[in-house]
């Protein structure tokens, strides 16, 4: 390295190139995906105890006859956990970016994250009273996403933009169809043997994506000079 | 030839280690100086010549402080280096284009 000014006749296209594998490489530096995908992980598959032993509502509307199960402690549960997940999350990037002398984007995504969060539940508490019309319809999707599930998949949809991050961007997708998808069996009842099978399946894709991140950005995290 | 996109080119910010240094500053809002240095390979003594380049041209903010004990010196970029930065990379572009333009027009003559 020389302290003088580029010869005229230096390469432009070595120097775009070199300056684009630099960026590539401090967005490398930047990612943390694994944790927050384990974090929510670990607060879907807590909410199955919490539905379970929590009292339920089972609310219809007698024309057209729709029914809607709902649980008090979900309402409670799902908002402070993820307030709480999104100032872990922070302060983790936080920390992880003064170790490694490199800043990254996380707040966008906190805020983001906390702000869907506390719209989205205030939704679905509307959604009780109103239940949607046609609910294999594009109105019952709407009520789909407006869960607490939808709003991890929505932050998730805001860290893969700060992350520039498409591989993020693709689990996330696969995990939005994953809570688009009705998994129902038989008439709608309060507590139904089947209540845990949705959240099940979509704390294992998140799970399984946190692990794969993890072990593809493991040779990433080395320590601290 | 002041049409030229060389012309257009700041030699403050046309010398790879500043540009890689204004890059990683751009990607990374705050960066520390052991980060740059470790990544540009360079001795601390050089970096801190070209941050010092850098500095003087209101392109960077240099902010020393403590990390628990131990002393950071972490380099933040300034509107007009986001602006330097964006203006080096697009005559970057413009070259290599005029440069693609002329040899495409040297092929077609021969």
């Amino acid at each position: 390295m020389t302290t003088e000014a580029a010869h005229p006749g230096d390469d432009p296209d070595r120097l775009l190139s070199d300056t684009r594998e630099l960026a590539q490489r401090v967005r490398k530096d930047q990612r943390a995906t694994w944790f927050p995908l384990l974090v929510f992980a670990v607060l879907t598959f807590a909410s199955i105890p919490v539905r379970r032993y929590s009292g339920h509502h089972l609310d219809c509307v007698a024309v057209p006859r729709i029914c809607s199960v709902y649980s008090d402690a979900e309402f409670v549960y799902w908002p402070i956990a993820l307030v709480l997940a999104y100032v872990a999350i922070a302060a983790f990037y936080i920390r992880r970016s003064r170790a490694r002398g490199v800043g990254t984007r996380v707040r966008p995504y906190a805020i983001a994250g906390i702000i869907i969060a506390v719209a989205l539940t205030g939704v679905a508490l509307w959604e009780v009273r109103n239940p949607p019309v046609h609910p294999m319809g594009l109105d019952g999707l709407a009520y789909q996403l407006a869960r607490p599930e939808g709003a991890i998949g929505f932050a998730l949809l805001v860290l893969a933009w700060a992350e520039r991050n498409r591989a993020l961007l693709l689990l996330t997708l696969v995990y939005l169809v994953a809570v688009l998808m009705p998994i129902t069996f038989g008439p709608v009842q309060p507590n139904p043997p089947w209540y845990f099978y949705p959240a099940i399946f979509q704390g294992s894709v998140l799970l399984l994506g946190g692990i794969g991140f993890a072990l593809a950005q493991r040779p990433l995290r080395s320590p601290a000079p | 030839m002041t049409g030229h996109p060389a012309n257009g080119l700041d030699d403050t910010v046309h010398q790879r280690v500043r540009l890689g240094i204004l890059t990683i500053a751009h990607e990374a809002r705050r960066v520390e100086f052991s980060y740059l240095r470790n990544n540009l390979d360079l001795t601390a003594g050089n970096l801190s010549q070209h941050l010092g380049v850098l500095e003087s041209a209101g392109l960077i903010t240099i902010e020393k402080g403590y990390a628990g004990k131990r002393a950071r010196t972490w380099v933040t970029l300034t509107k007009a280096g986001q602006a330097a930065l964006a203006e080096e990379i697009a005559q970057l572009k413009l070259l290599i284009s005029q440069i693609e333009r002329t040899d495409t027009a040297l092929h077609g003559q021969t």
